[in-house]
């Protein structure tokens, strides 16, 4: 029998056990990007639709799960064990977001078959994928918070993600000089620039500006997780 | 770490404790102190407060205002205190998808238990439990009673300094209740202290060295077992089941009725010293043939909570 004696242990043991929603989980990406990437969509189209795929799938996750054991009863359980509010939701959502970066493992690697010439790409779309990734459930995390149901986490999940995304030039090129520049302070415009980047296309950034920034990005959202721990784990 | 200077003898302190709720709910300037080996009894109806102050006792919630000390430390946080508590609370929370074992491995593991030490104290709490047979068994097909179980294991397993109990009977059967009993007087023979929330009058009285009840969040009153129960002798508690309502006022015309409450078709009546129960239908007069059942017993902590706030503690098994 697997046994799990720490939090993340506990969180892969758990997506592990889930067999039929871990395939569901692993194979809905590829739905949507099998399509997009083996048609002839324009690439400024796939790169959105792939940007909001990612988005939502950090987003969704984290906040319907802890939206669901604040209900039940375990987020109290979680918070008389030994371990800090911080430590506690960053283990979780570092591990949420390593599992949803597994599920995107197979829509990655269909985009560098697809177009093996944007190597350079990839160090970007890698590390832009995970800050996104880790973004997305934090989001989640903070919206859970508000909610009182898992549907209604959707709610709060959309209503910021939808501009934020509009804002980090994702539906539509940005133009106003003002846009840009909040534009380079959202993890989402990096993670859409080296998609546009990976998939061929023009990119207004350079690979190691957009890897630099998704490293960032990256350990800004880990440090800003482990500072959010209490308000996450101890609402009432 | 914040080390006071109070006793160390002292496991838990809490001054002057208040947690308030929107719409003025909560607890209200509860002071508690708990040595080792003690167990102290939370007693009032369903919203007295019982939970949201075990919850505070357990770290799981944070006071509006007050101290609160556990092993001389205030910080809630610390896993050293934590490490030392060991806790149930009211929802009989689990990770369903994982077996009744991973489960308490987890917490095993979590309050710093080696594999080895894990492992041996888990195969006997499965066994004292009696879920032995189901703990390769999902926790999500578990029934009520065998999660309740689950959670005393998981609360029991790294043997903490304090254990936090609330309503632990609920769900149990009665064999599983007596060995409850039997293994936490066990405990408290080496010291562990007992917080217990509870409406389960039996087992207070079995258990408990002090009593609070506790009554629209504050405690009410306090004291130790024996002495409070000397407030009650001589007293008799009456129990008519009703076959439809009847008005409690002509009750009153007795001046023996210390306390009369209704609850669903049963009407509780805590009779002073000396009084002759029969006098309680003789009062009822021409309502007399809608009594059913009339039973007289010796009164519990129950009926002193009913004398004490005219409001009748739920019956804890139903």
């Amino acid at each position: 029998m697997m046994l799990a004696g720490t939090v993340w242990q506990r969180e892969l043991l758990e997506f592990y056990q889930r067999r039929r929603a871990m395939v569901i989980k692993l194979l809905f990406p590829l739905f949507i990007a099998i399509p997009l990437l083996f048609t002839h969509a324009p690439v400024i189209y796939v790169a959105m639709a792939l940007t909001m795929l990612i988005t939502i799938i950090g987003a969704l996750g984290a906040g319907a799960v802890l939206t669901r054991e604040r209900l039940v009863g375990l987020t109290v359980r979680y918070r008389t064990l030994p371990v800090t509010p911080g430590r506690l939701l960053l283990e979780r959502l570092t591990v949420n977001a390593a599992i949803d970066f597994l599920q995107l493992i197979p829509v990655l690697l269909l985009v560098a078959v697809r177009y093996p010439n944007s190597i350079a790409w990839w160090p970007a779309l890698l590390l832009t994928s995970m800050a996104a990734l880790l973004v997305g459930n934090l989001l989640g995390a903070v919206a859970s918070v508000l909610s009182d149901s898992p549907g209604e986490v959707m709610l709060y999940i959309f209503i910021p993600l939808l501009p934020v995304l509009y804002l980090s030039g994702v539906f539509a090129p940005l133009t106003e000089p003002a846009l840009l520049v909040v534009s380079r302070f959202l993890p989402f415009s990096y993670l859409h620039e080296a998609l546009l980047g990976a998939l061929g296309g023009q990119s207004n950034l350079l690979p190691w500006e957009t890897a630099l920034a998704g490293l960032g990005f990256l350990v800004g959202a880990a440090g800003l997780i482990g500072r959010l721990g209490r308000r996450v784990l101890e609402s009432e | 770490m914040k080390a006071d200077t109070a006793s160390t003898a002292e496991l838990l302190n809490a001054s002057d404790l208040s947690r308030v709720y929107g719409g003025g709910k909560g607890v209200f300037g509860i002071s508690l102190t708990l040595k080792a080996g003690e167990v102290v009894g939370l007693m009032g109806p369903n919203g007295s407060g019982k939970t949201t102050l075990l919850r505070m006792l357990a770290t799981a919630s944070t006071p509006t205002s007050g101290r609160l000390t556990w092993f001389g430390n205030s910080n809630s946080r610390d896993p050293s205190v934590r490490r030392r508590l060991g806790v149930v609370l009211d929802q009989a929370a689990h990770f369903d998808q994982m077996t009744g074992y991973q489960n308490g491995w987890f917490f095993a593991r979590q309050f710093g238990l080696t594999p080895d030490l894990a492992r041996s104290r888990l195969d006997e709490l499965f066994s004292w439990s009696g879920i032995s047979d189901a703990r390769d068994q999902r926790v999500g097909e578990y029934s009520l009673g065998m999660k309740r179980r689950l959670n005393l294991v998981e609360a029991l397993v790294h043997r903490p300094a304090i254990l936090l109990l609330d309503e632990p009977t609920l769900a149990l059967d009665y064999r599983a209740e007596l060995d409850l009993i039997e293994r936490l007087q066990l405990l408290t023979l080496t010291g562990t202290a007992i917080i217990l929330a509870t409406n389960d009058v039996h087992l207070a009285e079995r258990l408990c060295d002090r009593i609070l009840f506790l009554h629209q969040g504050r405690v009410i009153r306090e004291g130790r077992v024996p002495e409070l129960m000397t407030e009650l002798a001589g007293s008799k508690e009456v129990q008519l089941q009703m076959s439809s309502p009847v008005s409690l006022e002509k009750l009153w015309l007795l001046p023996a009725v210390q306390a009369a409450n209704v609850e669903g078709d049963t009407v509780h009546i805590v009779l002073a010293r000396g009084a002759n129960p029969a006098d309680v239908l003789a009062v009822l007069n021409g309502t007399a043939d809608l009594v059913s059942t009339m039973r007289v017993r010796r009164p519990n902590l129950g009926d002193l909570f009913l004398k004490l706030t005219g409001v009748a503690l739920p019956a804890a098994h139903e």
